[in-house]
């Protein structure tokens, strides 16, 4: 197993080429300096002046590049609104995209000081990396037509039905579980998956809870069924395992967020992305779902 | 060791699935290369009409088959036809896609071989009584078609890779069925490599195939 991790990462540094060495040489060594001083990130942030948070470009609605060149996303303004939390200045960071793989690592290493980016929180992740109390809910939602029949997931179990798919494998087999009568199209763009939908090449679509509200915004002739796929999973700031401080700050700048003092500004952007208001973590808990 | 191992096992799991991709990719280039074929000869008369009505649309349809990309073509009749109210599979759509656009290509192709033949050839052919058809069937086209053979087998080799574009709209065929095995194994590059080799086997068979004609026609005179 080493021996392969070991050609798969070599394979892939060589091919990562020296730009990206270069851009995380220098974070990672000024991580490695205060590391030795025993400091935590917390102090090490305000010191610098500027948070390095780690993100993703390739997930709409959560951090892309939009038409004029710019990274937006709902995770860029939540990571926003704690540099506003820390410095009092929403520009006081840098984003530093990177790939999925290499977000663990980065987090590890110092290299960020934290990461938002899609990231849902799985028992097993916590074990590697820290997680905050998740920031927004997620889960796997099946999207159709507005007039169209289907209410539940089981009335998908149709021979004329058809259900679109992205290629991972975990789509096809909640599809055979779920509704193996139906007809399956698989497609490696989540974009596909809706588009097959509005223009009624399938009846449904499996898609993130969040990223179906997102295209929804746009798209009043589709809806979502009441009934979801999967569990409510979370998606939070990821940190190091093993620096507190810094955690209890993030946490609590997020628990503030949800129902606090950030509510507000939270609020705002999570109706700038998503359409809809987000659930006041304090004042309507009892009518949480799932 | 331990890594090659590993990796042969994956890739002989693998294998069956690959395989029923691969047949899925050479149905596509079976459809597909006969209807671009003949989309291309059908469009060659009247790209070569002297008439500026006739030869211009034509012209105009080749230009904007041959100067956008196959993708968009493809994603245009998958996703553009629903809104007319037609649904052909997937499969129909790609061997669509491929083939208007190779088409497109051929009949440049076609035009450019026909042109090369000295107008003399011509004038001694009806010199000798031979009406306009006859002249092109027993005098032109068979040196034409010496010069077509070349580039219609580089044709259908570029052809076969384009396969690979139909994965965007969900045909099951040998690129899509390697990303499939990626996502479920994480592990890319040994994957498409041997997709890779999987093309390799099929051009080559195919480049091998044409050169042999190319031989065996340009031997005949």
């Amino acid at each position: 197993m080493s021996s392969r991790r070991e050609f798969i990462s070599q394979a892939s540094g060589v091919m990562a080429g020296a730009g990206l060495v270069l851009a995380q040489a220098q974070p990672a060594t000024a991580q490695q300096a205060t590391q030795a001083a025993g400091r935590s990130k917390l102090d090490e942030v305000r010191a610098r002046g500027k948070i390095i948070v780690g993100v993703t470009s390739e997930a709409p609605p959560f951090g892309f590049v939009d038409d004029k060149g710019e990274l937006v996303g709902f995770d860029i303004d939540v990571a926003k609104l704690i540099a506003k939390a820390t410095f009092g200045d929403e520009t006081k960071i840098e984003l530093f995209k990177q790939g999925f793989a290499t977000r663990w690592p980065n987090a590890q290493n110092g290299t960020i000081d934290f990461g938002i980016m899609v990231t849902t929180v799985y028992a097993d992740r916590a074990l590697q990396v820290a997680f905050t109390r998740p920031y927004i809910d997620s889960g796997i939602v099946v999207v159709v037509k507005k007039d169209s029949p289907i209410r539940m997931i089981a009335d998908l179990n149709k021979p004329e039905y058809t259900v679109a798919h992205l290629t991972a494998p975990v789509q096809e087999e909640r599809g055979k579980r779920l509704y193996p009568n139906a007809k399956f199209l698989t497609f490696d763009a989540i974009s596909s998956q809706f588009n097959a939908v509005k223009l009624g090449r399938a009846t449904a679509a499996q898609l993130d809870a969040p990223v179906a509200l997102y295209y929804i915004k746009d798209n009043p002739d589709i809806r979502i069924l009441d009934e979801w796929l999967t569990d409510v999973t979370g998606n939070a700031v990821f940190l190091r395992p093993d620096d507190f401080k810094w955690w209890l700050f993030l946490d609590t700048v997020v628990a503030e967020m949800l129902g606090g003092s950030l509510w507000s500004a939270y609020k705002t952007a999570y109706k700038k992305w998503f359409g809809i208001e987000p659930r006041h973590a304090r004042a309507v808990q009892t009518t949480n779902k799932g | 060791m331990d890594y090659l191992a590993q990796t042969a096992v994956l890739l002989a799991g693998l294998f069956p699935k690959l395989v029923a991709g691969f047949l899925v990719t050479l149905g596509i280039a079976a459809a597909a290369v006969p209807l671009a074929l003949l989309f291309g000869l059908l469009l060659l008369a009247p790209r070569m009409d002297r008439r500026a009505f006739i030869c211009a649309p034509t012209i105009g349809f080749i230009e904007l088959m041959r100067n956008t990309p196959l993708l968009v073509q493809i994603y245009l009749i998958y996703f553009g036809l629903p809104l007319l109210g037609f649904y052909p599979s997937e499969f129909a759509c790609g061997v669509a896609g491929i083939a208007l656009q190779h088409g497109a290509f051929l009949v440049e192709t076609y035009r450019g071989a026909i042109e090369t033949i000295s107008q003399r050839q011509w004038d001694a052919a009806r010199a000798i009584g031979m009406g306009r058809f006859k002249a092109f069937r027993h005098v032109i086209l068979p040196q034409a078609i010496l010069k077509i053979l070349g580039p219609l087998g580089n044709q259908v080799i570029v052809l076969t890779k384009d396969t690979s574009l139909v994965s965007a709209i969900g045909v099951m065929e040998l690129t899509m069925t390697g990303k499939m095995a990626i996502e479920r194994s994480a592990v890319s590059v040994e994957i498409f490599v041997t997709v890779a080799l999987f093309y390799l086997v099929l051009t080559t068979a195919l480049g091998g195939a044409a050169r042999l004609i190319e031989h065996r026609a340009a031997g005949r005179h």
